[in-house]
C-alpha cells in the first residue's frame, strides 16, 4: 500500500486522543502514555507503557491503540511496543489531563 | 490485534454475585432471631451464620477479587478459568452443606448431621483449587513484591483455617476419631483468627497497598513500612495461632508468652498499617478521589476500632467475652466495609472490560466511572457504617435489644448498595447519559 501524504505523527496522535484510559477516564496521549511514535512509509512505531504494571486494561487499551491506528488512510503496519521503563508517573501528564483529574503540578 | 483475556476474570462477577446473596442470607438469619445476641455464640443458628459470612460473603468476595487481581500484581494468568468456576460451585454446594450440617445437630439428626462434614470437605476441595489457580502463577512471579508476598502468607493461612475446620466438623460429628480431635474443639477461637486474621487480613491488608496507590496515584513502594507490616503480622498470627492451638495439648508457660508476644506483633502490624493508610491517602497525586477510596475510610477506622477492642478486651482479661462484638467489628466493619467499597469499582471496572473493552479504538466508549453516580451511593454506605457501629455499641452497652433493629439498616443499606452494583453492570447510568447527551437541549419555554 502506498503511503498516504496525510500520514504523520501529529495525525496519529490526534487520533489516538480517541483512545482512553477506561479507569483515568481520560485520553492517553494526554496521560502520557506515548513515550515514542515513529511513522515512516505508512509503518506506524509506536512505544508505550501503562500507569502501572500489570494493568487489567492493559490488552484492551493496545488493542483500541491498534485498532484506531490501523483504522488510519495509508497505514501498512502497526508495531506496537509495551515497556515499563521508564516508569509511568503523573508528571508526564499534560496540564489539562492533571487538571481533569485534579493533580497539583 | 486480537484482545488477550488473560487478564480478564470470567467467574469473578458471578462470585461477588453469590458472595451478596450469601451476606443478605447471613443478615436474614440474624434477623430471625437464630443466631448470637438471642442465642449463644455455639447455637447452630449462629454457626451458620458465621459459616455464611465467612465462606458464602468474605471468602468468595475475596476469590472473586484474587481472580483478578493476581493476574495484574504478577503479570501473569491464572492456572485456568475453569478452575475458578469449579472452586465456586464446590464453596457454595460445601457452604449448603455446612450450614445444613449445623442446623442437623441442633436438631439431634444424625444423617444431616453428617452433611457438616460432607460440606467441610468440599469446602476445602474448593478452597484447594482456588489455592492451586492464585498459587501457581503467584509462585512463578518470584521475587514477589510487598502485595504478593502477603496474598502468599495469607493463602497459606487459609488452608491452615480449612484444614482446621474441617478437623472441628469430623470431630463433631464422626464417633471414632472424637477422642483424637476432641482437644481441638478448644480452638474454635484460634481457627477464627487464623481466618479472619491471618488470611483476610493479611490479604486484604496486601491487596489494598496495590489497589489504594493505583486508583489514587500514590507512591507504590511502600519501604520499611510495608515489610514490617508484612513481617509483623505473619508472624504474629503465626505465633498466636500456632501458640493457642498447642496450648490446647500443653499447659507451658513459653506458649503463653509466644502467644502474648504474636498479640503484642499484630497490634503493631496493624498501628503501622493504619499510620501507612493515612500516608497513601497524604501523598497521592488525585486531589479529587472516587467513592470507592472516601468510603473505604470507613472500613479503616473500624480495623483500628477492632483491634483497640481486642487489645482492651485482652488486658482485661475478657478477651472470651469481648469476641463476638470484635469478630462483628471486623466481620462487618473492616472486611465487610472494605469489600463493599471496593466493589462499588471492581464491579464497574469489570463490567467495563467486558462490555466496552473490545470497542477501544473503534468508536465511542464511556468511561468506567460513567457506569455509576457516585452521589447516590453515598447515603447506602452511610448507612450501612453507622448501623454496624450502633450495632456493636449497643451489644457493648449491655442493650442487646437494639443489635437486630442495627442488622436490619445493615440489611436495607446493603440491598441500597447491591442495587447501585446492578446498576453499573447493567450499565443503567451510561445509557442514561447517552440518552441525555442526544436529547435536543430544552428552550427557555419548555418545561423539562
Amino acid at each position: 500500500m502506498a503511503a498516504d501524504n496525510s500520514l504523520d505523527r501529529e495525525s496519529v496522535l490526534e487520533a489516538l486522543h480517541e483512545v482512553i484510559d477506561p479507569e483515568l477516564g481520560y485520553n492517553i496521549v494526554d496521560l502520557g502514555l506515548i513515550y515514542e511514535l515513529e511513522v515512516e512509509a505508512g509503518v506506524i512505531k509506536i512505544t508505550m507503557t501503562m500507569t502501572t504494571p500489570g494493568c487489567p486494561a492493559q490488552d484492551y487499551i493496545m488493542s483500541g491503540v491498534y485498532e484506531r491506528s490501523t483504522g488510519l488512510p495509508g497505514v501498512s503496519d502497526v508495531q506496537i511496543n509495551l515497556v515499563w521503563l521508564p516508569a509511568w508517573s503523573p508528571r508526564l501528564m499534560s496540564p489539562a489531563a492533571k487538571a481533569h483529574l485534579g493533580i497539583e503540578d | 490485534m486480537a484482545v488477550l483475556s488473560t487478564r480478564l476474570s470470567r467467574w469473578s462477577l458471578p462470585m461477588f454475585a453469590c458472595a451478596l446473596v450469601n451476606l443478605l442470607a447471613a443478615q436474614g438469619l440474624i434477623l430471625a432471631g437464630i443466631t448470637w445476641p438471642a442465642q449463644p455464640v455455639s447455637a447452630p443458628g449462629t454457626l451458620a451464620a458465621v459459616h455464611l459470612l465467612a465462606i458464602g460473603w468474605l471468602l468468595l468476595l475475596m476469590l472473586g477479587a484474587l481472580f483478578q487481581f493476581v493476574p495484574v500484581i504478577t503479570s501473569r494468568p491464572l492456572v485456568s478459568q475453569s478452575m475458578a468456576f469449579a472452586a465456586l460451585i464446590a464453596l457454595e454446594i460445601g457452604l449448603l452443606g455446612m450450614v445444613g450440617g449445623f442446623f442437623g445437630i441442633g436438631a439431634g439428626s444424625a444423617p444431616l448431621a453428617m452433611a457438616l462434614p460432607a460440606g467441610g470437605a468440599a469446602v476445602f476441595l474448593g478452597v484447594m483449587i482456588a489455592c492451586w489457580n492464585i498459587g501457581v502463577p503467584l509462585l512463578r512471579a518470584r521475587p514477589l513484591s510487598l502485595p504478593g508476598r502477603m496474598v502468599l502468607c495469607g493463602l497459606a493461612f487459609l488452608l491452615l483455617t480449612v484444614t482446621l475446620g474441617l478437623s472441628f466438623a469430623l470431630a463433631l460429628t464422626a464417633p471414632a476419631p472424637e477422642r483424637y480431635l476432641a482437644p481441638l474443639l478448644g480452638g474454635v477461637g484460634d481457627h477464627a483468627l487464623a481466618g479472619l486474621g491471618g488470611w483476610f487480613t493479611l490479604t486484604a491488608m496486601g491487596v489494598s497497598y496495590k489497589l489504594l496507590p493505583m486508583f489514587m496515584l500514590a507512591p507504590e513502594d511502600r519501604g520499611i513500612a510495608g515489610d514490617a507490616v508484612h513481617i509483623l503480622a505473619t508472624v504474629g498470627f503465626a505465633l498466636a495461632v500456632g501458640a493457642g492451638l498447642a496450648r490446647l495439648w500443653s499447659a507451658a508457660e513459653p506458649l503463653a508468652v509466644a502467644e502474648f508476644t504474636g498479640y503484642a506483633a499484630i497490634t503493631l502490624a496493624v498501628i503501622i498499617y493504619l499510620w501507612d493508610i493515612v500516608r497513601i491517602y497524604r501523598t497521592r497525586k488525585r486531589t479529587v478521589i472516587e467513592a470507592h477510596n472516601r468510603t473505604a475510610v470507613a472500613a479503616f477506622g473500624f480495623l483500628g476500632l477492632g483491634a483497640a477492642l481486642a487489645i482492651g478486651s485482652l488486658v482485661a482479661g475478657r478477651l472470651g467475652a469481648g469476641a463476638p462484638v470484635i469478630v462483628f467489628l471486623i466481620v462487618f466493619g473492616w472486611l465487610g466495609g472494605l469489600g463493599l467499597t471496593q466493589l462499588y469499582k471492581i464491579i464497574p471496572f469489570l463490567t467495563w472490560l467486558q462490555r466496552y473493552g473490545s470497542s477501544l479504538g473503534r468508536g465511542a466508549v464511556p468511561r468506567v466511572q460513567d457506569l455509576v453516580r457516585e452521589r447516590r451511593s453515598y447515603p447506602w454506605f452511610a448507612l450501612y457504617f453507622l448501623a454496624v457501629l450502633l450495632g456493636a455499641a449497643s451489644v457493648l452497652s449491655g442493650h442487646a435489644a437494639g443489635f437486630r433493629p442495627c442488622v436490619a439498616l445493615v440489611t436495607v443499606a446493603t440491598f441500597g448498595i447491591a442495587i447501585e452494583y446492578l446498576r453499573a453492570w447493567r450499565a443503567h447510568y451510561a445509557q442514561l447519559r447517552h440518552i441525555e447527551a442526544a436529547a435536543p437541549p430544552l428552550r427557555p419555554n419548555q418545561r423539562g
